[in-house]
């Protein structure tokens, strides 16, 4: 069956079977193993993608699904090679140990800056809860999303004045 | 890799094409696909039928009820305005649903499709007499939601029926409250939930009470005895504590007496005081 979908900017047309789930596409088929799979029932969220902008669960999603959708991965994170701001803030303040969680919980920490650009710590808590990280505690989590606002918006306010 | 097996998967892009399909063969419906993904897992070949190009997430509203799309996400629910101001047991039940990854894909349609009886949104549904639309190449035809589930699991639905949309009733009342009781905050198949609608006049005396539960009963259920219980009672803290009492009841003579009836019996009834105490004061509770 033949799949048209948008990753990471650009335009994918491949060829896949009916039950393929999408994390599987990206790590098997097309060689983007950023994703992670932990629990593969939509529990740990170490699979977590972005689909038009909103983070789901790969391992809960055909590859069927995203027919015409835009789906986003760790790989589509950085822009031009710059890293994300959430990017250099988790490494910053040391809420990446072991790594397994990390790329679920960026795309979950840039799909919630995107919506709501300065978050209460409780809403960051909220929007990550589906992520679960079992090295860090979450402090340093939370603190680097926190970092993360603030230099984003800080930028935004400095290109507003321009 | 995990291969789930699908030797047909349709992508229709109108009801009349839906339903075509679903009279021709055996096709399960997909939806988000939370609970269908995981249940195919290694299980038997099927054929698959999307159901997300049906234009069934809409949510209106006329004189006297409120029309849910089947395929509304959990997410779309939880920030809706017309479900807030009309149906808020509905939005707040929504948005308590697992984690924000699975609220932006799994529907309403497939909470009730799937009839767990742990299913966040039916006792919240429950409270404001909900009914199914019903679709198939044989007609329409509606049916309540206190008798779609039959057991854990089993529905009266047809294989070549798609649930279209559910219908609920405008009912206000002077207060609110949902109480879910899960194993972690986020992540879970909820163990407990509490639904409550309860109309005070001014001398504080109960006119009506609508309270149902989740994972209490078998299939989710209005407590209908002990809405009765409460109609034309004048609000004390006693009072409460009763109808606590009463809900136990109620819950060891429908479910029987099980190992987990101890753990659940303080708190079922901590939480039927806590949600009519809410509920006594106006408070939609979140929380
Ligand atoms: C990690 C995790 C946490 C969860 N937490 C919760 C929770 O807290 N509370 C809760 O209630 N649920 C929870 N769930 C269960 C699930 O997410 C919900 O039941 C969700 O609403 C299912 O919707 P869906 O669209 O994904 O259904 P699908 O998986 O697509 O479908 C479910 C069933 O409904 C049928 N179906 C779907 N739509 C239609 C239709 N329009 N017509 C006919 N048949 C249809 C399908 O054939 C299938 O049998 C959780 C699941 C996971 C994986
Ligand atoms: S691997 Fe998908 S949620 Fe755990
Ligand atoms: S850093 Fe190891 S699981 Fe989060």
């Amino acid at each position: 069956m033949k799949l048209d979908f948008v990753l990471n900017n650009k335009r994918v047309s491949i060829n896949v079977k009916g039950g393929l789930r999408l994390i599987d596409l990206l790590r098997e088929q097309l060689d983007l193993v950023g994703t992670k799979e932990g629990c593969g029932k939509g529990e740990c969220g170490a699979c977590t993608v972005l689909l038009d902008g909103k983070p789901v669960c790969s391992c809960l999603i055909l590859a069927s699904q995203v027919r015409n959708r835009e789906v986003t991965t760790i790989e589509g994170l950085s822009i031009e090679g710059e890293m994300h701001p959430a990017q250099e803030a988790f490494t910053e303040t040391g809420a990446v140990q072991c790594g397994f969680c990390s790329p679920g919980l960026l795309l979950s920490t840039v799909a919630l800056l995107n919506e709501n650009p300065e978050p209460s710590r409780e809403q960051i808590r909220r929007a990550l809860s589906g992520n679960l990280c079992r090295c860090t505690g979450y402090e340093k989590i939370f603190e680097a999303v926190e970092l993360a606002s603030r230099r984003i918006n800080g930028l935004s306010v400095q290109n507003d004045k321009v | 890799m995990t291969m789930i097996r699908v030797t047909a998967y349709e992508n229709p892009k109108s009801i009349e094409e839906a339903t075509t399909f679903l009279a021709k063969d055996t096709y399960v419906p997909i939806a988000g696909g939370t609970d269908v993904i995981l249940e195919l897992r290694n299980g038997m070949p099927v054929k698959l039928l999307d159901i997300n190009n049906l234009k069934l997430n809409h949510v209106t509203s006329n004189k006297d009820n409120i029309e849910i799309g089947a395929a509304c996400t959990h997410t779309q629910l939880a920030s809706n305005p017309i479900v807030s101001q009309f149906v808020p047991l509905v939005g707040i039940a929504a948005g308590k649903v697992g984690s924000k990854q699975i609220r932006n894909r799994g529907t309403i349609g497939g909470n009730i499709v799937n009839a767990s009886p742990c299913a966040d949104t039916i006792p919240a549904l429950l409270i404001y007499d909900a009914e199914l639309v019903l679709l198939s190449k044989k007609g329409r035809r509606i049916a309540r939601l206190d008798e779609f589930i039959t057991s854990p699991y089993a529905t009266i639905k047809r294989n070549d029926e798609l649930l279209h949309s559910i219908i609920c009733k405008k009912n206000n009342k002077t207060g609110y409250s949902y109480l879910k009781l899960g194993r972690r905050q986020a992540v879970n198949i909820s163990r407990m939930t509490i639904s409550v609608a309860l109309d005070i006049d001014d001398d504080n005396a109960v006119i009506d009470a609508c309270i149902s539960a989740g994972s209490v009963f078998p299939v989710p259920s209005r407590m209908k005895d002990l809405e009765k219980f409460l109609r034309g009672e004048k609000i004390k803290p006693k009072l409460f504590k009763e109808a606590g009492k009463l809900a136990v009841d109620l819950m060891i003579k429908h479910s029987g007496y099980r190992w987990s009836t101890p753990y659940k019996e303080p708190v079922l009834a901590g939480l039927i005081e806590r949600a009519l105490m809410q509920a006594s004061k106006g408070i939609v509770q979140d929380n």
